[in-house]
């Protein structure tokens, strides 16, 4: 186990906006990294960089929570196949093992002129180069009738957090026999499976203590990742219990009455005792600052993960268009490891090598029964390009499924590791 | 249990073999070290989970072992499409890294 040395705590406790302020005197003439967001994209950015260049580049993480949870594996605590504890994680062994300052704090805009960040309380940080890696705001007012105000009645919970511990309170509290609506978001957004594993977690919860339960999920798209998989799975072990309606089927949601809990649609109103609306999405607002942004999402170059409009700024994870890379935390992770290299290349001149991006999605969808879809990718001229892909197949074992679900505890394992240690 | 079977058989199959050591001599340990950042996302440094710990781990048997995923003779989409589309001085490379580590 690690211990604390006298120098890391200093760096974890002592670290104000006026030192930050002052980076020359505060740390010298080594060049700086600044990345903001410690989830899959920046935890694991800030990470190699440091680890990679030995102390030659100087790299601060800014993050707000002092505590992540991760939005991979929520799903399973809404499932009982998790406690909320297990999946929530601290930034010490970024501190302690690789000597990344850590401040929490929030980062409100960014001067890529001035090439710095200023933070909320009112200092700033210099860079010469930003990580930008904030993850997905929700457009709350993209659904009639939903807003800040109604989410607490109906969670997202697509941020993890408070939200997803809410969600299954509603779950776990509705009357017997009663309707529960989903509403997943519009393309593109977070982590393209997660509606439907969401499902596939609230149904295994009414089969056990709500059998008699209903799933309405009102979709705006007409078709989802990995969608022969999950209805499989929902006729297999939840039969009668879930209806998917298409927006070709249900001709659009008009509106949401939070009130009477309906939900109005073309084809019928549904009428919901508990429900769980994720609404469209856009990259974390940070990302608009910095000027970075075409629309709702930050264009990057393929081999780099580098902004289109900024050559000392990096995009990673959800807030990036990295077509054709879905929004997941496998795909922020691989996209980090690409931008470190890069990063250090240009300020240290240690070697760079060829963009290789990877990405699997694991999903539950019963006891012991996980399906998986994948692919690995290269950088390409226009975008970056799938070099060959994968996917679970209908009709597979039950011991390959097993294997399947077991393989996805090892991986969560193995990436909040080499995010956070 | 039938996974170690069949790497012990595989390791009476091709121990010191004179194309392991043709191939590892292909390898770069540092080279190894950047392409093992897509391994070390799911292969954790010490777990008993269903993904093993490959640190430490027998060069020859770990070429054996890629080349046997990348010619699709081992099952597992991931291991498959990650050994596929890595060449013999990448998959030596790895093996050296991966060696090297305690």
């Amino acid at each position: 186990m690690s211990k604390y040395t006298r120098r890391s705590f200093v760096k974890i406790a002592s670290l104000s906006a006026t030192a930050l302020s002052m980076p020359s005197i505060a740390f010298g003439a080594l060049p700086r990294v600044v990345v903001i967001g410690g989830g899959a994209g920046g935890a694991t950015a800030a990470k190699y960089i440091a680890k990679d260049s030995k102390g030659k580049v100087d790299v601060t993480l800014i993050e707000a929570s002092k505590r992540y949870y991760t939005c991979f594996f929520s799903n399973l605590y809404l499932g009982d196949f998790r406690n909320y504890g297990s999946i929530g994680h601290n930034y010490y062994g970024l501190a302690v093992n690789r000597g990344v300052n850590v401040v929490h704090e929030w980062a409100k805009s960014v001067d890529p002129a001035a090439k710095k960040v200023n933070l909320g309380s009112g200092g700033s940080v210099s860079y010469d180069k930003l990580v930008v890696s904030p993850g997905i705001d929700l457009k709350f007012d993209s659904i009639n009738g939903y807003s800040t105000d109604v989410q607490s009645k109906m969670p997202h919970a697509w941020k993890s957090g408070t939200q997803v511990q809410l969600l299954k309170n509603k779950v776990k509290g509705m009357k017997k026999g009663g309707t529960f609506v989903m509403v997943p978001p519009p393309n593109p957004y977070r982590c393209p499976p997660g509606p439907y594993e969401r499902v596939s977690m609230i149904a295994h919860q009414f089969k056990k203590s709500n059998p008699t339960a209903k799933i309405v999920v009102l979709d705006p798209k007409k078709k989802f990742s990995k969608m022969g998989l999950f209805q499989e799975a929902w006729q297999k072990h939840y039969p009668g219990m879930i209806e998917w309606i298409g927006v070709d089927t249900h001709g659009g949601l008009k509106n949401i009455n939070a009130a009477t809990m309906e939900f109005e649609t073309d084809l019928d109103t549904f009428k919901a005792d508990a429900a769980s609306v994720v609404p469209a999405q856009q990259a974390g607002a940070i990302a608009m600052t910095a000027g970075i942004n075409k629309g709702d999402w930050c264009p990057i170059v393929a081999g780099s993960m580098q902004s289109q409009a900024d050559e000392n700024i990096y995009v990673l994870g959800d807030a990036s268009i990295a077509k054709s890379m879905p929004k997941s935390g496998f795909s922020a992770n691989s996209q980090a490891k690409v931008a470190a290299n890069h990063i250090r290349g240009s300020l240290t001149g240690s070697k760079v090598f060829p963009a290789r991006y990877s990405n699997t999605c694991w999903s539950l969808v019963a006891t012991n029964d996980g399906v998986k879809v994948g692919a690995s990718y290269k950088a390409g001229a226009e975008k970056i390009d799938v070099t060959s892909k994968f996917i679970s197949k209908t009709g597979e074992s039950s011991d390959l499924r097993k294997a399947t679900y077991e393989e996805s505890i090892g991986w969560y394992e193995g990436i909040t590791s080499d995010m956070f240690s | 249990m039938k996974f170690l079977l069949f790497i012990s058989t595989l390791i009476f199959l091709t121990k010191t073999s004179y194309s392991d050591e043709k191939m590892l001599a292909l390898g770069d340990k540092e080279y190894g070290q950047h392409l093992a950042g897509e391994c070390v996302t799911c292969h954790k440094a010490n777990s008993d989970k269903a993904i093993p710990s490959i640190n430490g781990y027998d060069k020859e048997v770990f070429l054996t072992v890629m080349l046997a995923y990348k010619n699709k003779e081992m099952e597992n989409p991931v291991m498959q499409m990650i050994a596929g589309r890595l060449d013999n001085e990448q998959i030596a490379s790895l093996a050296l890294y991966f060696n090297s580590l305690k």
